[in-house]
């Protein structure tokens, strides 16, 4: 295959996985926007996600688009634990604590998995047939996660303009004693929020499973723990959808590159990405720290 | 000139907070600010000592112009501002606290001197006795004259109080009044003091006042001048403002 | 000074029990280890209440920094000089990455530079095995490059006990140098940063230049610490084991555990941990994050003073008070 044919199948490959790494950083946003709490052990929950799907797809033959279902169901209870167990005792004190906490909480996750699943890499491969785009083949589970991603946010989305509850939690992170004013429970939306957070991340963890077909492990969150703060920094960190539309331009740069460093001889291209992930977001950072897609000062 | 505000302009997304106010404070001076919640009275100080940049306009101190730089550039040119929500550095010590001040501020004392200092001006504002505690167990009142113990401990020469008269009595109120006098006397500090509805209080204090109203500056000048004009009346309850009446104040919050 | 007395009376004690108790000098090693790990993070996170979650990093290049001088020079003859050379290698290494890291997120406020932190250990590595960077994923091993400059004898003293000895000293500066920046403006301007940040910057407190100060003298005893505990110790540096995040989170539990801020907390922390480890170990191998995880969340909610913050609250005011600092 020539160049530019890698070029392009790659960064189709981008957008695939892109909106994916969009769906993984909008519960990281979230959480950020709502209570103002950076959730460092992001990635452990997104490790749930692949597990839930490997276990459902290997005993079950459940479809991962299915699974979906299930691991948002799970995400929430574990969302709100965590919350009540933890976070909710972390309110107001200083931010060293919660970052301190959550990163403890990501850790406790995968050990757990550890203990529990062992430390094997493991996968499972999903039929479905491949489309061919003239210049490669997609598989078909690829487009479904795109389209699984598209309808998850939009349905967010709707959800935050349309319902109660959703409004109220706009309202919560516009002008938090006027919200309590009106008769909203602070911390019960505080605790919607982190749960619904943490949901989002689980159910992507079922949909990164379709683009890393033996990746599964109790460590594979860390990686995406990076690549969802480059990718949160670049969408306005408070913003979901800022992080959304910030997954896809990251898939695209992260592959594209990818595809530009195999030109270079002795260097092992995949390696390098990851270096460029944390580059890119000290680079971010200091052009602009609020993030480059607008999005609020801290 | 000690200060001079240049058509400052500071937006908050569709909000203008405060909306080209220009004004000028001479050096050992007493100057008030008033104007209702909201006016924007805030968002000057935090653009005077830096906590903001204005969107537009200048900020010119001791004849340099400041605009661009930041906070901690300002203070030890001599700039010391309390904060309208006391922002003490709760678990150290008043003596610390108050010694940072002295420190980093216009003072640059090492950290002997700093404690000197510190005793100073805690005895001035009659904190003697809480030298030693955390700042954060304080009451409100108390972290007030602990702010402005460590603003004058910054040796000022341009002094910003943000309502550090609010919740006082008035006995509390004329022994500030007392003790800001003596200090801008005696060390040639330029005071400011913003005021939200304590008008006896700038009555007695300040020789020239300025209303702020929307952002805007609506009026500026001699106190009882100003505060006797119609529209300055209209924007306050409609009360008219005698020299030095005690109560004169709304109580709105 | 009663607080130093205190420091120094427990640095003696571990001193005296490692070399007159037979068989002890390696589990006080192995304490002091934790110990000074706690005294050059606890500069930063301690002083400034900024977390690193990429802190192993400065260890890892310390240690490079090590190896590198080993590897390149021991053909030239320089001899016994290649080890201060080596010491000053790797600080200078570590210095470097604290500059660059440093200078773009110490700008920021904590969160946005914990975020900035956390992928550089992980950055580092996939650098180093993806550039085929200092042998790469093979690392560098100095086995021989030591006996060739010191000769067996002496090589096998340096990795026994020397590589010990330096860590001890390292920890005790750490820890001097802890006691002197509390004490200094720059301790109170910290004090100012750790409280409130926006107050000490209107209190006329350069916030971006004394952060990275703290930093920096954080990352500089970090990276020698890496030189010797690594790469003298155990004669070699592999990638995959000196970036491993086991060893940041260590360094925040010890921090934590014996009170962030405090003098005597790293000794306290660290001692204790040491101890923990050092069972857990015994009773459910391979598995100590699990039980150092939730400790962690643990302290974090219940106990965030830590035992010599918790105690020195409990002295103030009695006739204890300066003796725990
Ligand atoms: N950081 C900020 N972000 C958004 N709006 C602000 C901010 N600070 C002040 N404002 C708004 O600017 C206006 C002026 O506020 P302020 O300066 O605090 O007034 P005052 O001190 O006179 O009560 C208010 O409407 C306030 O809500
Ligand atoms: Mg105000």
């Amino acid at each position: 295959m020539g160049f530019w044919e890698q070029l392009a199948s790659n960064l189709v490959f981008g957008i695939l996985l892109g909106s994916v790494y969009g769906l993984a950083t909008m519960g990281l946003s979230l959480i950020f926007g709502v209570l103002r709490i950076v959730n460092v052990g992001h990635g452990a929950f997104l490790m749930i996600g692949a597990y839930a799907a490997f276990w459902l797809f290997t005993l079950f033959g459940l479809s991962p688009i299915a699974s979906i279902f299930m691991a948002l169901a799970v995400g929430l209870a574990l969302g709100f634990i965590t919350f009540y167990s933890v976070i909710k005792r972390l309110i107001g004190a200083p931010e060293l604590s919660t970052l301190l906490a959550t990163f403890g909480i990501g850790l406790f996750i995968e050990e757990l998995a550890k203990l529990v699943w062992g430390p094997d890499y493991r996968g499972y491969s999903w039929d479905t047939p491949y489309i061919s785009l003239g210049i490669s083949a997609i598989s078909f589970s690829k487009i479904y996660a795109l389209l699984a991603s598209i309808v998850i946010a939009f349905l967010l989305f709707m959800w935050f303009k349309k319902t109660k509850l959703g409004m109220a939690v706009r309202a919560v992170v516009e002008d938090k004693e006027g919200a309590m004013v009106c008769g909203i429970d602070v911390t019960r939306i505080y605790a919607l929020s982190f749960a619904l957070g943490i949901a989002l991340t689980v159910a992507s963890g079922v949909l990164i499973t379709l683009f890393v077909p033996v990746g599964i492990n109790p460590y594979m969150g860390g990686e995406y723990t990076l690549k969802a703060f480059v990718i949160a920094v670049l969408g306005g960190l408070t913003s979901p959808w800022g992080a959304f539309y910030a997954g896809f331009i990251f898939g695209l740069l992260e592959n594209g590159s990818y595809t530009l460093l195999g030109l270079i001889p002795d260097v092992e291209p995949f390696s390098l990405t990851r270096f460029i992930a944390f580059t890119t977001l000290l680079i971010i950072l200091l052009i602009k720290p609020t993030g480059l897609l607008g999005g609020e000062e801290m | 000139m000690l200060l001079k505000v240049e058509d400052v302009t500071k937006r908050f997304g569709g909000l203008v907070a405060v909306d080209s106010v220009s004004f000028e404070i001479k050096e050992g001076e007493a100057f008030g600010i008033v104007g209702p919640n909201g006016s924007g009275k805030t968002t000057l100080y935090n653009m005077i000592s830096g906590v903001y940049q204005p969107d537009s306009g200048r900020i010119i101190f001791d004849g340099r112009d400041i605009t661009d730089l930041p906070a901690h550039a300002r203070a030890p040119l001599g700039i010391g501002r309390t904060f309208q929500i006391p922002r003490p550095f709760p678990s150290a010590t008043v003596r610390e606290n108050v010694a940072v001040g002295a420190m980093f501020g216009r003072a640059q004392a090492d950290v002997k001197e700093a404690m000197e200092i510190s005793d100073y001006y805690i005895e001035l504002v009659g904190l003697s006795e809480q030298a030693n505690k955390a700042a954060g167990t304080l009451t409100p009142l108390e972290k007030r004259l602990m702010e402005l113990a460590r603003a004058l401990a910054m040796k000022p020469r341009l002094l910003l109080l943000d309502e550090v008269m609010a919740g006082m009595n008035p006995k509390d109120i004329g022994n500030i009044i007392e003790l800001l006098q003596k200090v801008r006397q005696e060390e040639k500090i330029a005071v400011v003091a913003m005021v939200e509805h304590l008008m006896h209080a700038i009555t007695k204090f300040a020789e020239r006042v300025m209303v702020m109203h929307q952002g805007r500056k609506l009026l500026e000048g001699p106190t009882m001048e100003v505060l006797n004009d119609e529209r300055v009346i209209e924007v306050y309850l409609g009360k008219k403002i005698r020299e030095g009446a005690e109560g004169a104040e709304g109580h709105r919050t | 000074m009663r607080g130093v007395h205190t420091l120094l009376i427990i640095y003696a004690i571990l001193l005296i029990v490692g070399l007159t108790v037979p068989g002890m000098w390696q589990p006080v090693a192995f304490l002091m280890f934790y110990v000074a790990l706690g005294q050059a993070f606890n500069i930063f996170l301690g002083l400034t209440g900024y977390v690193d979650f990429g802190y192993v990093a400065f260890l890892a290049l310390g240690s490079y920094g090590m190896a590198i001088a080993m590897d390149s020079l021991y053909q030239t003859g320089l001899g016994a000089a290649i080890l201060p050379i080596g010491l000053l290698l790797a600080a200078l290494m570590s210095i470097m990455l604290s500059l660059a890291v440093g200078a773009v997120a110490l700008r920021l406020r904590g969160a946005y530079f914990a975020i900035a932190t956390i992928g550089v250990n992980e950055g580092f590595r996939y650098l180093i095995e993806g550039a085929r960077l200092w042998g790469g994923s093979e690392g560098i091993i100095i086995t021989g490059a030591m006996r060739k400059i010191f000769g067996r004898e002496m090589a096998n003293f340096i990795s026994t006990m020397v590589a010990d000895v330096l860590v001890f000293g390292i920890g005790l500066l750490a820890a001097l140098t802890t006691y002197v920046i509390i004490h200094k403006r720059m301790g109170y301007a910290l004090m100012a940063i750790r409280e409130d940040e926006d107050a000490a910057r209107v209190m006329g407190i350069n916030v971006t230049k004394y952060k990275i100060m703290a930093f920096i003298t954080s990352a500089f005893f970090a990276g020698l610490i890496g030189a010797s505990a690594w790469t003298l110790k155990m004669t070699y540096v592999f990638p995959s084991d000196v970036f491993l995040i086991t060893y940041t989170v260590e360094a925040i539990v010890i921090v934590m555990l014996g009170g962030a801020g405090t003098l005597l907390g790293p000794v306290v922390g660290g001692i204790t941990y040491g101890l923990l480890k050092y069972y857990l170990s015994v009773i459910l191998p391979g598995f100590q994050l699990l039980i150092l995880a939730p400790l962690l969340v643990a302290i974090v909610v219940a106990f965030p003073e830590g035992i010599v913050g918790y105690l020195k609250e409990r002295v103030r005011g009695t006739r204890f008070e300066g003796y725990i600092l």
